[in-house]
């Protein structure tokens, strides 16, 4: 029993598709507010505390410039935690969803792999979406300082899943952890919104004496964020570093959910 | 398919288990258990509360992990081909888990994807299992605005949804009025006859009595009695029970009159219970004793009198 489980590649699918399912029927309702919530970050910081601190910008960026690559990457990252922590919950103990599922030939781990590969693609879609709105707005608002400037950014989608699947990984071990519902405050509160703060999206974390730059060189989101910004503006060949720190975080904690998640489902 | 004969003269196995046990903890669940089942059969599993039936059931379908013993399904060995085993169950959970985001069709059609089952044949069977648990009408209604006795019956229609060998239901019928009881028996019997292997737990008696082909009766993790319904009934408890309803006193005098000759006498409240063959005899006793009794039943033995007689009278939890 105690013995690593790695899923079925089939079986994850088939939970994907049950998740895929529900969501073309819901998709306009559940993408609008997550449209919004970045565009409403980018206008308000953006364009308005941006507007006092346009002298000179950060790295020759105007601040809108600097915060909305960043923006995408937190937009993954929140769209996978919300997936990986308060929808899995549900799935998990209101909905008795994966009850249901674990009785047919796709099994726990498939069930929990499933969910990553879903909380990816619900990162892409998100992502996706408002990475098309900023392109689009960012020409027409300053076409000669576009919020996005590289082709680059085609590569942004690919990345947000593999980030997509870093916070489901990071959020799915907590749900696999926790009895009440009420306890996500603590992630919350303590893991999703200081990575959001403090992941150089609305400042350059470099600039801080140490440790500063180098704790956050340990935190997850810190490289989502150096990925995206550059590949909005053109990389340079150190993103490769950020997306393999991304690639071994989430692969080293991947199959820790699996194990846990499978000791509640099956006795 | 296996819509085969009932009860063909091979009888072959679809379920055995030796020694099986369940541990949790300190906790023994399931003490080392024996059983087997053949094809077309329908198995009950009786007990009171704790007494390990669901967790057999949990083993069977893989959900729950044998501590030890032998378990196998179809031949297969739970452990070792668990997928394979799965594939070849149907399960109607205690609880109902339908997937409330879906429509009553979509439940069907998405839970045929996870047997991998092609598309074509999922859509075909999911229009005729509505039609056979009589919810044709209601396929593209929400969950939820199901009654009791229609989710109970969509369950039956998704654990079918595989052409399973072994159907298992946990308790199929608690909780809902006589009406849908009734319906779900139907349902149950006709996938009898189909060829089906059924295994049910239950606390209804008269539910036991009118699927079982055979049931045993569990306590405490272990088998303390198995067989059909009627043999279990002419081993434990004699043919006929007489009730004797009186007042305490009158009750007090009339137990020594009628204890002569018969099998059982037992006190239950304002109720004496007579178990005897001869039924006769003691009406007669009691006629001639002049005790006065407000109301006297006679009735057959059933099965809740062999449960209550093994298990006992008290409350278990």
């Amino acid at each position: 029993m105690g013995a690593v489980r790695f899923p079925s590649p089939r079986g994850a699918f088939r939970v994907w598709q049950r998740n895929a399912t529900i969501f073309r029927k819901f998709w306009k309702t559940i993408m609008l507010p997550n449209l919004f919530e970045p565009l409403l970050y980018l206008a308000a910081l953006g364009l308005g505390l941006g507007a006092f601190i346009r002298e000179g910008g950060i790295s020759g960026l105007t601040y809108t410039q600097y915060i909305a690559p960043g923006l995408l990457a937190s937009n993954a990252m929140f769209a996978a935690s919300f997936e990986s922590t308060f929808n899995t919950f549900i799935r998990l103990k209101i909905g008795r969803i994966y009850d249901a599922i674990v009785a047919t030939p796709v099994n726990a781990e498939d069930i929990v792999a499933g969910e990553y590969l879903w909380a990816g693609t619900r990162a892409v879609l998100y992502g996706t979406g408002f990475l098309a709105v900023i392109t689009v707005l960012g020409f027409a608002l300053s076409p000669e300082a576009p919020l996005v400037s590289s082709f680059w950014a085609l590569l942004i989608p690919p990345v947000l899943f593999l980030v997509g699947v870093m916070f489901s990984v990071t959020g799915t071990l907590f749900t696999s952890l926790i009895s009440s519902i009420d306890l996500y405050a603590y992630y919350f509160t303590l893991v999703i919104t200081p990575l959001f703060l403090f992941s150089g999206i609305f400042f350059p974390v470099e600039d801080f004496p140490a440790p500063v730059p180098q704790i956050a060189w340990f935190t997850p989101l810190y490289h989502a964020v150096n990925v995206c910004r550059g590949l909005a503006a053109g990389p340079s060949i150190g993103v490769l570093v950020d997306v393999a720190w991304i690639v071994a975080f989430t692969g080293a904690l991947a199959l820790l959910p699996i194990h846990f998640m499978r000791k509640r489902l099956i006795s | 398919m296996n819509r085969g004969m009932k009860k063909t003269d091979s009888r072959e196995t679809t379920l055995f288990a030796k020694g099986l046990k369940k541990t949790y903890g300190d906790f023994e669940a399931v003490k080392g258990v024996d059983f087997e089942v053949y094809r077309g059969e329908c198995f009950g599993f009786l007990g009171p509360n704790g007494a390990g039936k669901t967790t057999t059931m949990k083993m069977i379908y893989g959900v729950a992990v044998p501590t030890d013993g032998e378990l196998k399904v179809a031949g297969l060995d739970v452990r070792r081909f668990e997928r394979e085993v799965k594939r070849r169950i149907g399960v109607v959970p205690q609880e109902n888990n339908l997937d409330e985001d879906l429509k009553v069709m979509e439940n069907l059609l998405v839970y045929g994807r996870y047997f991998d089952l092609p598309r074509k044949v999922v859509r075909q069977r999911a229009d005729e299992l509505l039609e056979f648990v009589q919810l044709s009408e209601k396929s593209d209604a929400q969950v939820e605005q199901l009654s009791g006795g229609m989710k109970r019956r969509l369950l039956i229609a998704r654990a079918l949804i595989n052409d399973p060998h072994l159907v298992v239901l946990d308790e199929p019928t608690t909780g809902l009025d006589p009406q849908a009881r009734h319906l779900v028996w139907n349902k149950l019997r006709e996938l009898a006859s189909q060829g089906k292997t059924l295994i049910l737990t239950t606390h209804y008696m008269d539910e036991a009595a009118q699927l079982c082909d055979r049931l045993c009766i569990m306590e405490g993790g272990r088998f303390i009695s198995e067989g059909t319904p009627r043999d279990l009934i002419s081993e434990h408890v004699s043919p006929e029970v007489l009730e004797f309803r009186a007042s305490a006193d009158a009750l007090e005098k009339l137990a020594p009159v009628v204890e002569n000759g018969v099998d059982a006498v037992e006190r239950l409240g304002e109720t004496l219970l007579v178990y005897t063959s001869d039924s006769d005899a003691v009406t007669q006793k009691v006629k001639e004793s002049g005790i006065s009794v407000e109301n006297v039943l006679y009735r057959y033995a059933t099965l809740e009198d062999v449960f209550l007689k093994l298990t006992g009278r008290r409350l278990v939890d």
